[in-house]
């Protein structure tokens, strides 16, 4: 499970100004449960998940995977993570099954675990016929594939969706929202990012909104329309964002 | 950190590296073929040119004003040489037109021969030859008929003795042997140590380049840095990993380089042997420098991983490394210099004392001391540099960078605005290729007068220029502002002890980079030349307008973005470099900083413009009238101060400054800041 406590990130801009990318994020995902944070373009999805992943150091608060803190305990919390982003890419020159093989090794699974682990996700893909070309010859959609792989090698409790389907084909990124639910029916907890709408109500068993790095609402799609009383699902993103904006004013005066 | 985990990197990058072509080429291929066709392609050369000079047909006049026995003996003797043709005889009132024809070169030398009579009473054949030195045929036309007229003369000399029966043996009193003690092995090892160092940095700083750009700014391009940086890896498991993998990569470069290079020349040699007397190189001496090529390679791969790191892609990798690629090349050409010797100084410089070193072990001749202090030094820079590269990858502002909108306009937002740093740089670039092309031009054509139309032509004349057609307001641009006529007695003093300071200084430098003595004598000449009053114009005045108005004026408006240290520093770097001059470097950029602090602390431009004319013209006039002050003269005059001089200079110095600053309180430099 994740665990995530008034998580803060600063980066100081070009011009010198403080920019707070994640701003007091607090939320929870158990296991079992996919939660999806949702925000628009720039909102700090990505710095989030990022500082979760022990990529970056957050600026104050702290955040847990699986228990392991991490601040105190980044190298567990990587081992207890799968991550897997939109834009991420491969080594072109390796074949699938070196690629995979190496993310084996740099997540400590054993050699002979490798072997197995590489042909029970190939199964459960269905790579079998591209594990030993070049990733440079590989479609879209096969890359895809061996990233999910590069992603699951070792078995994560915890999986990090940061927007995975952007920029796919339906069919791939369908691909990818199986898998997700399978993971999910693994028992595995899934925070997933994304700015579609219609794709966090489909498979979200939690939202989290974020809008400049604060949370603007925590609950299911149901929870939000009794709130607001409204059904359509950008109108109720927008009605939130309007009212912190009305708060913050009145926090001004 | 975890070696298993290390080694597993560095075999994926291994792995991954051999099959990118650019690596296997620059690294593997170009290497191994480099050599072979240089070989081939400089034996077939020489081999060519040697055979045309010996089948080069010799034509030469001569001109037999005696006509007697002697002569027509040495004419047929000369028709004996093999190639050499006698040109027919023509009848020539002077000899201009024999001239013409040596010099476009349809006859390659002219023998004049006339006749005299020695006091002893014996003739005296005077052969006068008038040759072209520049041309390579007509100089061995020379060495041919000389040798031949040598032998005549010592058969005729030996002729008369015996006609008054004297043994000819009487006449050697020294029998002159040569040998030459460059054995042919050194011979090459000479060429081949001049050329074999910068080769050898060049094809090492260039591996090292490709690999590491791909390592890390490769891998961010690709967007594969996160998916690693997720994994259960550790930073420094992943930066050593990828560190080995540059290491080994320019190693095995370096390798097939030398042993390249050692085949090559092997094989040239030894077909060579029967006239070239077995030409060989120690195989010793390229496994030498093989071991030593480790450190440096260490030391360009940690700096090229930290290039890379920083970098966001490979194109910008490849910007930033292009400095270092220059630098390096740049430097290891001091082993094409004459007169250049490993020094204590020199084995400090990094790839200076490399390329030293490996000439000097080319020659069979290198201290161990030398080697000792070269390899440690580097070994240090190393360190620091591992640290660092390893501190970057860590750093998350520096592995993250954000794109920045950097646009490459010269003229800041409004067209006009000649005050951005890259019009600035620009600017200086041009004004120092212009110093250097045409102002050297006209230095060496006449000094004082090059100097004078240097100083008003490039330097002040498109400063003036510049600022007029920014349009910007001239006076408050250069500060010609009103100052405190104090400052100016202030200033005179300070020279004094800013001249001890500057000499103790140049003494020091001149201990750990002797300068070269030819190097002073021609600056002292200069002030001994020319009247003090045109010397003073030329040396002190001058340079202090124009040079002020340029940097003082100019450049460090265009830094002041960057705050006031800064820009004055940067300011003074660039003065640094404008003087042309290594060993002037440090000292020059010093007083750049001094006229920088004095421009801003006074708020106005005269000052450091007095400053520059008064420790130029205390200089000048103490070199002056060095002699005519009977206690100074032998410390003046060699320009050596005692060391313990410093110590009054730097607290006179500190007294005077304190003054100095007291007067100019309400000093700009607050006000400056908030600007
Ligand atoms: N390394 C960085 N340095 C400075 N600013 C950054 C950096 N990374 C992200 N940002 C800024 O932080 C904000 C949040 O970005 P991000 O987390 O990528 O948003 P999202 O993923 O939700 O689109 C953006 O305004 C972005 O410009
Ligand atoms: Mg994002």
């Amino acid at each position: 499970m994740i665990e995530v406590k008034n998580l803060t990130k600063v980066f100081i801009q070009k011009n010198g100004e403080e920019l707070y990318a994640v701003n007091n994020l607090s939320f929870t995902a158990e296991r079992g449960e996919i939660v999806v944070l949702l925000g628009v373009n720039g909102a700090g999805k990505t710095t989030a998940m990022r500082m979760l992943s022990t990529v970056l150091q957050p600026f104050s608060g702290t955040a847990s995977v699986e228990g392991f803190d991490i601040i105190s305990n980044p190298q567990q919390v990587r081992s207890n993570l799968g991550f897997l982003s939109g834009d991420t890419g491969l080594y072109a020159r390796l074949t699938a099954r070196e690629v995979i093989t190496y993310f084996g090794h740099l997540y400590d699974v054993e050699p002979s675990n490798i072997k197995i682990r590489i042909q029970e996700i190939s199964n459960l893909l269905d790579m079998d016929d591209f594990l030993d070309k070049k990733v440079d010859f590989l479609s879209t959609g096969m890359r895809q594939k061996v990233s999910i792989a590069r992603s699951i090698i070792h078995d994560p409790p915890v999986m990090i969706f940061d927007e995975p389907t952007a920029g796919l084909d339906i069919l791939t990124a369908k691909n990818i929202v199986d898998f997700i639910h399978r993971c999910k029916n693994d028992g595995k907890c899934v925070l997933f990012s994304t700015h579609i709408m219609r794709e966090a109500e489909r498979i979200a068993d939690k939202i989290v909104m974020i809008h400049e790095g604060k949370v603007l609402a925590e609950g299911t799609w149901q929870e939000f329309k009794q709130e607001t009383g409204l059904n359509d699902l950008d109108d109720i993103f927008i009605h939130f964002v309007n009212r912190i904006k009305d708060e913050e004013i009145v926090n001004e005066f | 950190m975890n070696f298993k985990k290390i080694l597993i990197i560095y075999k994926k990058e291994l792995l991954d590296l051999f099959r990118d072509r650019r690596t296997v080429i620059t690294s593997l291929v170009l290497p191994i073929v480099l050599y072979p066709l240089l070989m081939i392609g400089f034996s077939s050369m020489m081999s060519r040119q040697e055979m045309k000079l010996e089948q080069q047909q010799m034509l030469i006049y001569l001109n037999d004003n005696i006509l007697d026995e002697t002569s027509i003996r040495i004419e047929s003797e000369l028709q004996n040489i093999e190639n050499l043709q006698i040109m027919p005889k023509i009848d020539f009132y002077d000899e201009t037109p024999l001239y013409e024809l040596l010099k476009d070169k349809s006859i390659q030398a002219v023998v004049d021969l006339k006749d005299s009579l020695s006091s002893t009473g014996y003739q005296v054949l005077i052969a006068k030859i008038i040759y072209d030195e520049t041309s390579e045929r007509s100089s061995k036309t020379y060495r041919k008929i000389s040798d031949k007229l040598f032998e005549i003369e010592n058969e005729l000399v030996g002729e008369r003795l015996q006609e008054i029966k004297i043994n000819e043996e009487i006449l050697t009193a020294i029998e002159l042997k040569k040998e030459n003690i460059a054995p042919p092995a050194q011979m090459l090892g000479f060429a081949l140590g001049k050329f074999l160092p910068y080769l050898l940095i060049i094809l090492t700083i260039s591996s090292a380049a490709v690999v590491s750009s791909d390592l890390v700014a490769g891998e961010k391009e690709r967007k594969t840095l996160e998916t690693i940086l997720v994994s259960a890896a550790r930073r420094n498991e992943l930066v050593i990993g990828k560190y080995l993998t540059i290491i080994t990569i320019t190693i095995i470069t370096v390798l097939l380089n030398l042993f390249s290079m050692y085949l090559s020349f092997h094989h040239i040699f030894s077909q060579y042997q029967t006239d070239a007397g077995g030409l060989q190189l120690p195989i010793g001496n390229f496994a030498l420098i093989l071991v030593l090529m480790i450190p440096l390679v260490t030391l360009f791969s940690a700096l090229l991983l930290s290039i890379s790191t920083y970098s966001r892609n490979i194109k910008e990798a490849q910007s930033y490394q292009m400095p270092v690629l220059f630098g390096g090349i740049m430097l290891s050409m001091v082993s094409f210099l004459p007169g250049f010797e490993l020094s204590f100084g020199f084995a400090l410089i990094p790839i200076v004392n490399f390329s030293l070193l490996i000439r000097n072990i080319m020659l069979g001749s290198f201290e161990l001391s030398h080697l000792f202090i070269v390899v440690s030094s580097t070994i240090i820079l190393d360190i620091i540099a591992i640290y660092i590269s390893i501190r970057l990858f860590n750093c998350e502002s520096v592995l993250f960078r954000t794109a920045e909108e950097k646009s490459l306009k010269f003229w800041g937002k409004d067209k006009k605005n000649v005050f951005t740093p890259q019009f600035g740089f620009l600017f200086f670039i041009v004004m120092l290729l212009a110093l250097f092309y045409i102002g050297g031009k006209w230095q060496t054509e006449n000094l004082i007068n090059g100097l004078i139309r240097t100083e008003l032509l490039i330097i002040l004349l498109p400063t003036i220029l510049i600022l007029r057609i920014s349009k910007s307001d001239i006076k408050k641009t250069l500060r010609l502002n009103q100052t405190n006529p104090l400052n100016f007695i202030l200033i005179i003093l300070l020279a004094f002890p800013i001249l001890v300071l500057v000499g103790l200084l140049m003494q020091m430098i001149n201990i750990i980079f002797p300068i070269p003595e030819s190097y002073m004598e021609s600056f002292n000449n200069l002030i001994q030349d020319i009247t003090i009053w045109k010397s003073l114009f030329v040396i002190a005045l001058l340079p202090g307008i124009c040079e002020e108005v340029f940097f003082r004026g100019y450049i460090i408006n265009v830094f002041r973005k960057q705050g006031i240290w800064k820009s004055i520093i940067i300011t003074a770097v660039l003065f640094g470099i404008f003087h042309l001059d290594p060993f002037r470097m440090v000292p020059v950029t010093l007083l750049g900083i001094w006229m920088g602090y004095l421009l801003f602390k006074t708020n106005s431009i005269l000052i450091p413009i007095f400053a520059h004319f008064a420790n130029n013209s205390l200089a000048l006039l103490i070199g002056r009238f060095a002699d005519k002050m009977p206690y100074f003269e032998k410390i003046l005059k060699d320009g050596e101060f005692p060391f313990w001089w410093g110590i009054p200079a730097i607290l006179i110095f500190v007294f005077l400054l304190k003054i100095f600053a007291k007067i100019n309180d309400k000093s700009c430099f607050n006000a400056l800041e908030l600007e």
